[in-house]
C-alpha cells in the first residue's frame, strides 16, 4: 500500500529533555494505525511534531512532500487534521461556530466526502446542541464535537490524541464506533491511545512506543498476542 | 430570529448608552458638557483598543501611539497656515503649507492610524504574551520620543495650539457611535471569528488552519484606524495638544477602562469607557468640591487617582472578566438558560447518589 505519512528518525526535545528519541512509522492511505505506550512515552510529542506544532529533527513526509519547517496551519491545509488531547474546543463559541471553523482547512477543488449531514448522522449531539456554547457540553459530547470539527476539513489523515481519555464507557464506545465509520470512508487514522487493547483491536497495525523510541510493531489482533504486548510494555492487563 | 434579536441588543445596547450620555450631557452646563465630550472621545479610543486586545487576547500598550500620530497630524494640518511658520519653523514644507478641513482630518486620522498600525503590526504580530506587550510598549516610547523631539513633524515638546475646535457633544457622540458600528461589523466577520478562536486556544486554532499572524494584523490595523479616528476627535475637542497628553497616562487610563468594563465584549468596552469616565470626572470634580443634593462633598487633591486605582483592583479581584462579565448586552440571560439545560442532560458528569 502507498505510504500516506512517513516518519523517519524523528527526534523532539524540550530544552534538555528528550521527549522523542527515534520514531519511525508509516501510515498507508485509508489505514488505521495505533501508537500506544505508557505516560510520557512520547506519543503526543510525535503527533505535535507531525503537525509542526513543536520543533523536531528527522523526516516527516506526507503524500511525498516534506513537512519540515511548515507551520501547523499550513500542515492542516495539506489534509492533516488533529484532535488534540483535552479536545481544545473554543469553549465560548457555539458548537455550530466550532464546526464552521473546522471547514477552514478544506482544500479548494477537492471533492468532499464529508458534509454537515454526514456529521450530524455520525454525532447527533453536534446538531442537537448546535447553538450551545461548546464549553458547556459534557466531556463525551465535547470529544464528539472535537472529532467532528477535525473531520469537517475533510482530511486525508486524522491524528487522534487520547480520544477516550476521561470518558464514560458509553462515550468511549460512541467514539470508537464513529472511528470505524470514518475509516470506512477512506480517511487514514493515526490513533494515540492508552487503552492499548482497544486501540490494537481497532487498528490494522500498532506501534508500541516507550521512552521516546518505537519498540515494537504489532500486526496481530489475537487476544493472546495483544495481552502479551500489554503485559510486557504496560506491566498490566489493559 | 433569536440571533437577530441578539444582534439588535449587541449593537443597540452600546448605541443607546452613547445616546443616553449625549442626551444627559445636552441638559448640562457648557462646562459640564466638556466632561461628557471627553468621556465619549475617550470611549471611542477604548473601543479601538477593544477591537484588537479584546478580540485577540493579546495585551497592547501601543495603541495610544496611533492616537498620538493622528492627533498631531490632524491638529497641524487644520491649524492656521499663517501661524505655522512662527510656531513650528522647522516643519517639513508639505506640513507647513497643507491645510485640510476638520472633517477631512478625522478621515486622515483614521487612515494614518491604520497605516501606522499595519506597518508596526507586520513586525509585532508575530509575537505573543509578554513579548508582545513589551514590544507594543516600545512602539509607544519611540512614538512619544519622535513626536517630542523631532521638530520637522510637529511642535516638539511645546504645545500645538490654535487647533480649530469642532468636537462638540453631537460630533463626539456620532464619532463614538461610528467606532461602535465599526467594531460591531468587524466582530461579525469571518476574520474576527478566526481571531477569537486563536484567543480561546491558539494551538487548536492553528491546528485547524488559522493564520494567527494574518488575523491579528487585520484587527491591529482596524484598531489603529479607530484609535487614529479617536485621536483626531481628541485634538479637535481640546483645541491644543502636547505629546505628554497622548502617552502613558492615556494608555493606562484607557486600558483600565477596557479591563474594568470587560475586555471581551463591545458592550464591556463601551460600559468601561463611559462608566469609568463618569466616575473619573465625578472624583476630579469632588477634589474641587461638589454638591450632592444638600451634601457638599470635597476630597483632597490626588484622591481621585487613588480611589480609581483601588476601584480597578477591586473589580479585577471580584469581577476578573470586568463589570459586564465580558458579555454583550443582555447576553447573560441566554447563557443562564444554556447552563441549566446542560446540567439536566449531561451524561458524563458523575451524578450524586
Amino acid at each position: 500500500m502507498e505510504s500516506l505519512l512517513k516518519v523517519a528518525d524523528l527526534r523532539v526535545t524540550y530544552g534538555r529533555a528528550v521527549a522523542v528519541k527515534k520514531v519511525d512509522l508509516d501510515v498507508g492511505e485509508g489505514q488505521a494505525i495505533g501508537l500506544i505506550g505508557p505516560n510520557g512515552a512520547g506519543k503526543s510529542s510525535t503527533l505535535l511534531a507531525i503537525m509542526g506544532a513543536v520543533k523536531s529533527q528527522g523526516t516527516v513526509m506526507f503524500k511525498g512532500r516534506s513537512l519540515h519547517k511548515l507551520q501547523p496551519e499550513s500542515v492542516a491545509r495539506l489534509g492533516i487534521a488533529i484532535v488534540p488531547e483535552g479536545r481544545h474546543l473554543f469553549p465560548s463559541m457555539s458548537v455550530q461556530e466550532n464546526l464552521m471553523l473546522g471547514r477552514l482547512a478544506r482544500r479548494p477543488g477537492k471533492e468532499l466526502r464529508i458534509d454537515d449531514e454526514w456529521i450530524a448522522n455520525l454525532f447527533p449531539v453536534t446538531h442537537q446542541y448546535r447553538e450551545r456554547p461548546a464549553g458547556l457540553l459534557s466531556g463525551g459530547q465535547q470529544q464528539q464535537v472535537a472529532i467532528a470539527r477535525a473531520l469537517l476539513s475533510d482530511p486525508d489523515l486524522l491524528l487522534l490524541d487520547e480520544p477516550s481519555l476521561g470518558l464514560s464507557p458509553t462515550a468511549v464506545n460512541t467514539v470508537f464506533d464513529a472511528l470505524g465509520k470514518i475509516k470506512a470512508l477512506g480517511i487514514a487514522v493515526l490513533l494515540v491511545e492508552q487503552r492499548a487493547q482497544r486501540a490494537m483491536q481497532f487498528c490494522e497495525r500498532s506501534y508500541v512506543i516507550s521512552e521516546g523510541e518505537i519498540r515494537l510493531e504489532v500486526k496481530s489482533k489475537t487476544e493472546e498476542d495483544i495481552s502479551a504486548v500489554v503485559a510486557a510494555y504496560f506491566g498490566r492487563s489493559a | 430570529m433569536k440571533i437577530r434579536i441578539r444582534l439588535v441588543y449587541e449593537l443597540g445596547g452600546p448605541l443607546l448608552l452613547i445616546a443616553l450620555v449625549a442626551l444627559v450631557g445636552s441638559m448640562m452646563s457648557i462646562a459640564q458638557q466638556a466632561n461628557v465630550i471627553n468621556i465619549l472621545v475617550t470611549a471611542t479610543i477604548v473601543i479601538g483598543l477593544y477591537v484588537f486586545i479584546g478580540n485577540s487576547g493579546v495585551m497592547s500598550f501601543g495603541q495610544i501611539s496611533f492616537v498620538a500620530v493622528a492627533a498631531f497630524a490632524a491638529g497641524i494640518l487644520t491649524s492656521p497656515v499663517a501661524i505655522r511658520s512662527t510656531t513650528m519653523p522647522q516643519l517639513f514644507h508639505f506640513l507647513a503649507v497643507t491645510k485640510i478641513s476638520n472633517l477631512e482630518s478625522l478621515l486622515l486620522g483614521a487612515l494614518l492610524g491604520a497605516v501606522f498600525a499595519l506597518l508596526t503590526g507586520l513586525v509585532l504580530m508575530r509575537l505573543s504574551g509578554l513579548a508582545a506587550g513589551i514590544a507594543t510598549f516600545a512602539v509607544l516610547e519611540i512614538t512619544y520620543d519622535v513626536i517630542t523631539y523631532w521638530n520637522k513633524i510637529g511642535p516638539g515638546a511645546r504645545t500645538l495650539a490654535l487647533v480649530p475646535v469642532s468636537t462638540g457633544l453631537s460630533v463626539s457622540a456620532i464619532g463614538c457611535g461610528i467606532a461602535v458600528l465599526a467594531a460591531f461589523l468587524y466582530q461579525h466577520t469571518r476574520s474576527c471569528r478566526l481571531l477569537r478562536a486563536s484567543r480561546e486556544d491558539i494551538s487548536a486554532a492553528r491546528g485547524i488552519g488559522v493564520s494567527v499572524f494574518r488575523q491579528r494584523l487585520v484587527a491591529f490595523t482596524l484598531s489603529g484606524a479607530i484609535a487614529g479616528f479617536g485621536g483626531a476627535l481628541f485634538v479637535h475637542e481640546l483645541g491644543s495638544i502636547q505629546s505628554s497628553q497622548v502617552y502613558i497616562d492615556l494608555t493606562f487610563t484607557t486600558l483600565a477602562m477596557l479591563v474594568v468594563g470587560g475586555s471581551g465584549s463591545l458592550w464591556g468596552a463601551t460600559v468601561g469607557g463611559i462608566g469609568f469616565g463618569i466616575v473619573d470626572v465625578f472624583l476630579r470634580n469632588a477634589e474641587n468640591g461638589v454638591a450632592l443634593g444638600s451634601l457638599h462633598l470635597s476630597i483632597p487633591s490626588g484622591t481621585s487617582t487613588i480611589i480609581l486605582g483601588a476601584f480597578m483592583v477591586a473589580v479585577l479581584i471580584l469581577l476578573p472578566r470586568g463589570v459586564t462579565g465580558s458579555r454583550e448586552c443582555l447576553e447573560r440571560f441566554s447563557m443562564k438558560r444554556f447552563s441549566k439545560a446542560v446540567r439536566l442532560d449531561d451524561q458524563d458528569v458523575p451524578r450524586k447518589p
